[in-house]
């Protein structure tokens, strides 16, 4: 309360309303050479965050009157795209005037979100394909972990001194167990413990929740675009429809791989379709050598080239690598859907890991 | 354990997976429309309780129009029909401390020795959709925000046309309908599971119905042709199955030699049975021809069922209904949804001790169980949500 008043003389500090999903709103004053994000985290405003350098995109923002930039000096995962459409990277934007941005969550979100350090065990651990591991944690009996279908959960593993960030690929129904869906990557810290020491019962550290890529209310058609292990917070979400008090929407998921030697889950994905008749789903893979397959030859932004929306509130969830979140959004905005009604999670490997091409 | 051991434990594994929300819905399914009381069970002005699928529900008759509205006081929790208490026409008071709700809404409208209370007009308890239809008090129960209701149409049997002489659609003008309901101590699934079973004839081969009418039901029939059993999926109607009783894609039993027995009767009588979403049975042709039988297995909580027994059949004048009344009380009654279906409650019954501790698991099931796995997979697409325990709701 009392930096409102302190900085509330200062030249150059601007007041920032944060309008969040369900109409709650706060009000911050921003220093001339503070972030966004810190001015807020200082005001006792705790914003979905994570990795406060402009990369994970997790404090992403729509910009609705005012004027607030994006630090020069930062190089950052935010599209350009979604720069024009007024999308902001708070942990990595000023404010230049007195300004409004619309957060894509609603303010209960962190209201009672408390980030947490847990120590998890390893209940299960199975391979959907080559190159993807399910990993099955279980947390202590009495964690009382609860999360948001689509969030993600930062892991270390054994030996490890890197955290690695993975979205659950199940709700919070299921706990206290908790599943991820792990690409496998060579070199990559939890590729290399998976296929190597991973055993029954190990330890692992997860802190979390993590990210404001949850589901919106809306009765309104929904599309879910994945790529590879991207599918593990759609998986979350699916369940989560299937459960929520209503109706179920009309649901297209678009669901790709980049080889069909790699393709995995489509058991699952039948699954769900069966126990939703609303939900329709098209798989694809990148490369597919098989004549008589299922599956068909484009990645899944491509393989939405017939598909045309009927309900302009269409909303649109998409996870996977960078440049198929961009092509997925703008041919989402070409086939009609809002630009705010598109909520997007990037996959980003670490820099030094690699696909594994070997397996 | 040998390989085929492991392989159809494999494969049992996998298909349980794709009936695995009938598996959770012990509870029932919710978002649907259940039959709660017969119209004339709740006379203008009175006030009874419910429970459907955990949900416990007040019905109250103000002015002919039926309300439904949780019957838990906000306050305290009372159960408000246990003690009905209705001040004016269109509220419900609370017998315990006097909190007045609307019947319409919901909304608190007076505290009888609080009438200035600052809650007045903010709290409200929720209300439940209702239908009144061919003398049977229908409501939707499930979630409050499930707006609107899908038409009742689509929760009750379809209409028969493939038959020279279809039997009556229950909300067809000029029916008799006259049934009676009653608890049963066993969880829904086992209750609907029962009513279609093709397999069960033998708790059925010697009921008076049976030997007064000289039929031959045989011992039990089994699936031997493809459409045996056809899927019911109308769009935005009823969902669910019917058994090809009446054709020769089932074969039945009547007798068996290694134990010499042999069904009797010298009518051979194969009534078509069908199965629909939320839990229904139609049985055409039942108790005797051009009648049918509707049963309802209301889920109460995951013990308990509510089974009703409906007959429906067609009556134009008042002479049919006079004769229909005569039929009904002499024969239909305590021959038919008596003493013949006595036999399904009881082995219901005796299955509920298994099933509650792990049977769904453990059962092993025969040739003639097709059905049975079909209608699970099909409820386990054409629900609309799973009734979740109140337990577990409480615990959130």
């Amino acid at each position: 309360m009392s930096a409102v008043e302190d900085t509330a003389a200062r030249p150059g500090a601007r007041n920032v309303t944060l309008r969040f999903e369900d109409g709650d709103e706060r009000r911050i004053r921003v220093e001339r050479d503070e972030f966004v994000l810190d001015a807020a985290l200082r005001q006792g405003v705790p914003l979905v965050h994570q990795c406060r350098s402009g990369s994970c995109s997790t404090c992403i923002a729509q910009l609705v009157f005012g004027d607030i930039v994006m630090a020069a000096e930062r190089a950052t995962s935010l599209l350009a795209t979604e720069a024009a459409e007024g999308k902001r990277l708070l942990c990595s934007a000023y404010a230049r005037a007195d300004s409004e941005v619309r957060l894509h969550y609603p303010a209960a979100l962190i209201d009672g979100a408390e980030q947490r350090m847990i120590l998890a065990a390893v209940a299960a651990l199975e391979w959907p394909s080559p190159t993807v591991a399910k990993l099955t944690l279980e947390l202590p009996e009495d964690s009382e972990f609860s999360f948001h279908s689509g969030q993600y959960v930062r892991i270390k593993v054994p030996g490890a001194a890197e955290w690695r960030s993975y979205s659950m690929a199940s709700t919070a129904r299921e706990s206290p167990r908790m599943a991820f869906l792990v690409r496998i990557l060579s070199g990559g810290v939890v590729s290399e413990y998976l296929r190597g020491s991973c055993r029954l019962g190990d330890e692992i550290m997860i802190e979390g929740p993590m990210g404001a890529f949850i589901l919106h209310s809306s009765r309104a058609p929904q599309i879910f675009i994945a790529g590879g292990t991207g599918l593990a917070p759609i998986l979350a979400m699916l369940d989560e429809i299937r459960y929520r008090p209503g109706p179920r929407p009309p649901m297209l998921l678009s669901f790709g791989c980049a080889s069909e030697k790699q393709f995995f889950y489509r058991d699952e994905l039948e699954l769900r379709q069966w126990w939703m008749p609303e939900l329709r789903v098209i798989l694809s893979a990148d490369q597919v050598d098989n004549a008589d397959s299922e599956l068909l030859r484009a990645t899944p932004v491509a393989a939405l080239e017939q598909e045309r929306i009927t309900d302009p509130q269409t909303v649109a969830y998409l996870c996977g690598p960078p440049p198929m979140i961009e092509a997925a959004r703008q041919r989402l905005i070409e086939m009609g859907v809002a630009a705010e009604h598109i909520y997007a999670e990037q996959f980003v490997a670490s820099a030094i890991e690699k696909p594994d091409e070997s397996a | 354990m040998d390989a085929d051991d492991k392989i159809s434990k494999a494969a049992r594994a996998a298909l349980a997976r794709q009936y695995q929300p009938y598996l959770e819905a012990e509870w029932g399914f919710k978002n649907s429309w259940y039959p709660a009381l017969f119209s004339a069970e709740l006379k203008e002005n009175e006030v009874k309780g419910v429970t459907i699928a955990g949900h416990e529900i007040a019905l109250r008759r103000a002015r002919g129009q039926v309300y439904a509205i949780r019957d838990r006081c906000a306050h305290r929790g009372v159960r408000m029909s246990l003690r009905p208490t209705c001040l004016t026409d269109d509220t419900i008071t609370c017998w315990y401390h006097g909190f007045t709700y609307n019947l319409s809404d919901g909304i608190l409208r007076t505290i009888v020795a609080s009438p200035d209370d600052p809650l007045i007009g903010k709290v409200r308890l929720r209300t439940y959709p209702v239908a009144e239809r061919a003398g049977i008090i229908f409501l939707f129960v499930g979630d409050e925000e499930y707006l609107p209701p899908p038409p009742i149409e689509a929760d009750l049997p379809i209409r028969i046309t493939d038959d020279q002489n279809p039997v009556a659609h229950i909300l067809d003008e000029n029916v008799y309908v006259r049934g009676i309901h009653r608890l049963g101590n066993s969880n829904w699934r086992l209750a609907v599971e029962n009513g279609f079973d093709p397999g069960h004839l033998l708790i059925h081969w010697d009921n008076l119905i049976i030997a007064a009418t000289d039929r031959n039901l045989g011992l039990g029939a089994r699936p031997i042709a493809e459409d045996a059993i056809k899927i019911i999926d109308e769009p935005n109607g009823p969902k669910g199955m019917m058994n090809m009783y009446n054709t020769r894609s089932y074969k039945f039993f009547g007798e068996n030699r290694e134990i010499g027995m042999k069904a009797r009767g010298k009518h051979p009588y194969y009534a078509r049975t069908s199965v629909f979403l939320p839990g229904l049975l139609l049985v055409e042709h039942w108790p005797v021809p051009a009648w049918a039988q509707y049963e309802w297995y209301v889920p109460t909580d995951d013990k308990h069922h509510e089974y009703w027994e409906v007959l429906v059949g067609r009556c134009a004048s008042v002479e049919d209904r006079r004769e229909a009344d005569y039929q009904y009380e002499h024969f239909f009654e305590p021959l038919a949804l008596k003493d013949f279906n006595n036999n399904d409650l009881f082995a219901r019954e005796a299955m509920q001790s298994f099933y509650e501790r792990g049977g769904w698991n453990q059962e092993t099931l025969c040739a003639f169980d097709d059905a049975t796995i079909v209608w699970r997979k099909l409820a386990a697409r054409f629900n609309r949500g799973i009734q979740e325990s109140p337990y577990r709701l409480a615990a959130r």
